[in-house]
């Protein structure tokens, strides 16, 4: 089986990054096509903190990212503010930092265009009462929570409307070369096997992390450093606002409060191959002990879950470790860098910043593609999405809001997180989803503290009924989808799982094991990189996160 | 006075202290909650894998091969006194239960799966259903715990002519929210049966078998079903489906109920916060209650607070496991890296979860030395060491095996 497309710009990568690029493009009427291992955000968007920088985290060793970062975040609070909860951030030294940072600091926020203002002490114990006590200073900054599932969605939507296409669980095996010029990229679509030939007269490669891999294909050496951060989820909002450390950058100097959690972050570790990492004790351990600089007792609360997000650290100086590689971006033109036409690298940056960067690739292809068409993302507001608010900002509450003014008690499927049946009848039948995990990223399923204990069986009831009840594997599918589903929420439990969350895990064992027997059911083990046309499961090439024994 | 404590409500709480109140003993159970019955599948299951020669068989070369499992504790005729009691006790409540030690029943779950279980409720017993039945799975939209296609095809799939069909709600003059409990209230209404009873009529076409969720009336599920059978002319049966549990509920009034008229006392939301011993004997047990704490004389002592589902066994992010009642030594991994596999139903279990108390042969509980803690304690279900009863599914027979004797033996204590 094989099939063929064309377009005029082919995007690699279905992150914050590709998908920014795929909305410039369509903004500007260029016909694109957007491939994607994964589902969107798969990669390194939906594993981040969901920090909107105020740039204040940078001011100090990075002024040009601080700068970006400033920038970026008014344009961003303009035209997603339903993807953004404006928490406001705080800079505060604890009685372990050095209390003479504040002056650099601050100085630094000047030099950069960085708003920042001192706040005494008791307004922030009133706003942050479970901040440590014994905090020395505190300074607000323009910090805010940004929802980077909802904030993909709404720029693939848009992209979509404007006429691009986007194609999830497409795998780039190779690139197309002919000559001195890449032609476009060969495919595997992992749902099914399929090759995907894609021919575009250029290729934009915004794989992030994996953007070092996608050009060795054309034999290019771009020296992307994946730079592994591991966070911790919370099991409610320990703070209202973004906290940060005053002090240089280091493990562990942040909370994000992020819609019903909050996420202590994060660490910084280079690891070899963006595919391949586990989450040490030790980190989980160093997180804690950080955080309860900020927030004393916190290592002794529920955390939910770990994970670790890949940075797509891009280094062209020498650096003495990741920390100190500028947190910037880098638009890599192969043909003037390397002699390779019809291609360019987007690398490094961070979420806050993913709208310049594709601006920036966009304005480099579509001169060279001899378009005029300015871009226009700066201005045009992002489309509204579910489970985002239809005016003004995201907010805590809005979901219950949203549920007892419509009375869906009864339609709550999963009530940590509430979604409701609508929202997965909408997201199983309108969306690519291929798998209960991307559902999660598509309405934050599975999400809250039981971990998918109870909702799992509910969505692949639901999955089952509105898109395998006539096919004949389709009951099948929903048990594998479920046994997925567990296996893929179990990867950032084991780092974190003792006291409450232990004992969760232990119910949730029970349901699975006892009540549903989702083990008992004939062709129970999917056999490790067997297909499923539905399900895909552990293919090697999306299949993150591997555990040490 | 008072002077049995029996620490724990669940499943082998209960069958202890109906033990030791059926012995003359006036227990009194101190308990945070009502344990894990109310998240159960409502049956007793006794051993997950099949043997010839049954369950009965199964525990045998358990007991033979493992010495150190709970069921070693109890032996096989343990076991059978344990359920034959339990039955009797059913039975008088008028939830009587099938099946024996002798062949599991293979009954359906919500999910389309076969699981065995030793002793079924009659309500779910008519869902052993064989190749070639023809069977109607009904549930209702409102409530989201069951998902009569889903559970339907995967029957078709293993030969059972199924058909799955949501059924249209009586109306009821409730809130919005169905759960399994609040739906088995409503099945309390005349009314709202003959509706059900109506459409179930229409719906069956030639099918024998009806199975609904299980919410089929708390206290009289028998009538409920008698009645739909009527109407429908089929049988029909129950399926368990996510907690909270009917049946679980139902198992824990009744036994709650046998309890109390024996001369129990049950007190649920008293945690208990530690024990007070003179040397190896339990003297005093320490409970919490509205902003002080209450002491209690034990002359004797049932511990069967649960393992880490019930609440029982305790754990922090440092590695340290402890034993939340009394503060009995526990068997547990060395260190949080050994706690768990890499897949999280990797069949061998995590080894976290058969963390518990060690136990002699009379239950009493061991120290690390295999020297008896407290002479006068004795030690049941999820509280064990030595498995890992959700991965076997045993918990309701280690449960039921375990409790009753614990309670049996702790019965002979003098003071």
């Amino acid at each position: 089986m094989s099939r063929s497309l064309t377009a005029d710009v082919l995007v690699i990568g279905g992150g914050a990054t590709g998908v920014g690029v795929v909305r410039d493009l369509a903004l500007r009427g260029i016909r694109a096509i957007l491939v994607e291992k994964g589902d969107l955000t798969h990669g390194t968007t939906g594993r981040y903190h969901g920090l909107l920088h105020s740039g204040g985290r940078y001011v100090v060793k990075d002024p040009q990212s601080a700068q970006e970062c400033a920038a970026e975040n008014e344009i961003l609070r303009r035209i997603m503010p339903h993807c953004i909860e404006d928490t406001g951030g705080l800079f505060v030294i604890t009685p372990a930092d050095d209390e003479r940072y504040a002056e650099t600091f601050v100085a630094a926020c000047r030099a950069c265009g960085v708003w920042v203002d001192d706040v005494p002490l008791a307004e922030v114990m009133r706003h942050e009462p479970r901040l440590n006590r014994k905090l020395r200073r505190a300074f607000a900054v323009r910090d805010a929570a940004a929802d980077a599932f909802l904030a993909t969605e709404a720029n693939a939507a848009d992209a979509r409307a404007r006429g691009a296409t986007l194609l999830t669980y497409h795998h780039v095996t190779d690139l197309e070369l002919e000559g001195d010029r890449v032609t476009g990229a060969r495919c595997e679509d992992l749902r099914n096997g399929e090759a995907v030939t894609i021919h575009a007269a250029y290729t934009i490669n915004a794989a992030g992390a994996w953007a070092g891999k996608i050009a060795g294909l054309a034999g290019l050496d771009i020296a992307v450093v994946p730079g592994k951060g591991t966070m911790v989820a919370m099991n409610h909002r320990i703070v209202n606002s973004v906290v940060n450390r005053c002090k240089p950058p280091a493990d562990g100097d942040i909370i994000v409060p992020i819609q019903t959690v909050a996420v202590l972050g994060t660490t910084d570790i280079a690891v070899p191959d963006p595919d391949v990492f586990g989450i040490e004790p030790d980190e989980i351990a160093l997180i804690l002990a950080e955080g309860e600089h900020l927030v004393p007792g916190v290592s002794r609360m529920r955390a939910l879950r770990a994970w670790a997000g890949v940075r797509p650290l891009y280094r062209d100086v020498a650096a003495v470790d990741d920390r100190d590689i500028p947190r910037t971006y880098k638009l890599l033109n192969h043909r003037t860098r390397d002699g390779v036409a019809g291609f360019v690298s987007i690398v490094g940056g961070k979420w806050t910043t993913y709208r310049l960067m594709a601006q920036e690739a966009v304005d480099l292809v579509a001169a060279d593609l001899g378009i005029a068409i300015p871009c226009r993302t700066a201005v045009e507001p992002l489309p509204p999405v579910h489970g985002a608010p239809k005016s003004g900002h995201l907010t805590l509450g809005g979901r219950l809001r949203h549920v007892e003014s419509e009375e869906l008690y009864g339609d709550v499927i999963c009530e940590c997180e509430l979604v409701t049946r609508r929202q997965l009848v909408d997201a199983i039948t309108t969306g690519g989803a291929a798998n209960l995990d991307d559902l999660r990223r598509d309405t934050r399923l599975g999400m809250g503290p039981c971990q998918g204990g109870f909702c799992t069986y509910r969505a692949a009831g639901l999955w089952h009924e509105l898109r395998g009840a006539d096919d004949a594997g389709g009951a099948d599918a929903a048990a594998a989808l479920t046994r997925h589903f567990i296996q893929e929420r179990w990867k950032g439990l084991a780092a974190i799982a003792w006291g409450d969350q232990l004992r969760q895990q232990r119910l949730d064992e029970l349901i699975a094991l006892e009540v549903l027997g989702v083990d008992l059911l004939p062709a129970a083990v999917i056999a490790d990189g067997a297909r499923h046309p539905t399900v895909v499961t552990e293919h090697a090439a999306i299949a993150t996160e591997y555990h040490a024994e | 006075m008072r002077d049995t404590i029996v620490i724990g409500a669940g499943l082998a709480g209960l069958m202890g202290a109906l033990a030791l109140a059926e012995a003359g003993r006036r227990p009194l159970v101190l308990a945070t909650g009502h344990g894990a019955t109310h998240w159960s599948s409502g049956t007793i299951d006794v051993w997950g894998q099949a043997a010839s020669g049954g369950p009965r068989a199964a525990v045998a070369a358990v007991i033979a091969g493992d010495p150190d499992h709970p069921y070693a504790r109890t032996g096989v005729a343990g076991l059978e006194a344990a359920c034959a009691r339990f039955r009797q006790v059913m039975q008088a409540a008028a939830y009587p239960f099938v099946g024996d030690l002798h062949s599991d029943l293979m009954i359906p779950t919500a999910l389309g799966a076969f699981r065995r279980a030793a002793l079924v409720p009659r309500t779910m017993s008519a869902g052993a259903l064989q190749a070639g039945d023809r069977v109607l799975i009904a549930g209702f939209r409102q409530l989201r715990d069951f998902y009569p296609p889903l559970m339907a095809q995967n029957l078709r799939s293993q030969g059972i002519a199924a058909h799955g069909v949501y059924l249209e709600l009586p109306p009821v003059n409730r809130n919005l929210d169905f759960t399994t409990r609040s739906l088995a209230q409503c099945f309390d209404d005349g009314a709202f049966r003959a509706h059900v009873g109506a459409q179930l009529a229409r719906l069956r076409g030639d099918a024998s078998h009806i199975g609904l969720p299980a919410v089929l009336g708390m206290r009289h599920p028998l009538d409920v079903i008698a009645e739909l059978e009527r109407h429908s002319g089929g049988q029909v049966f129950e399926i368990a489906t996510l907690p909270p549990s009917v049946p679980g509920m139902r198992i824990a009034s009744i036994l709650e109920r046998a309890i109390v008229a024996a001369g129990g006392r049950i007190q649920i939301g008293s945690a208990v916060l530690r024990g007070v011993a003179d040397g190896d004997r339990l003297t005093t047990v320490i409970s919490e209650a509205a902003a002080r704490e209450q002491q209690h004389r034990a002359v004797r002592c049932l511990l069967a607070s649960g393992g880490i589902a019930g609440g029982g066994v305790r754990t922090d992010q440092t590695g340290a496991v402890w034993e939340t009642a009394l503060g009995l030594p526990l068997a547990a991994p060395a260190s949080r890296r050994a706690w768990f596999a890499s897949r999280s139903l990797d069949p061998r279990g995590h080894a976290i979860f058969r963390t518990g108390v060690l136990s002699d042969d009379r239950l009493r509980p061991l120290d690390q030395r295999g020297v008896v803690v407290y002479r006068n304690v004795t030690i049941a279900g999820g509280a064990l060491a030595g498995a890992d009863t959700i991965r076997e599914r045993s918990r309701s027979g280690v449960a039921l095996a375990t409790g009753w004797a614990a309670g049996s033996r702790l019965a002979a204590i003098e003071a």
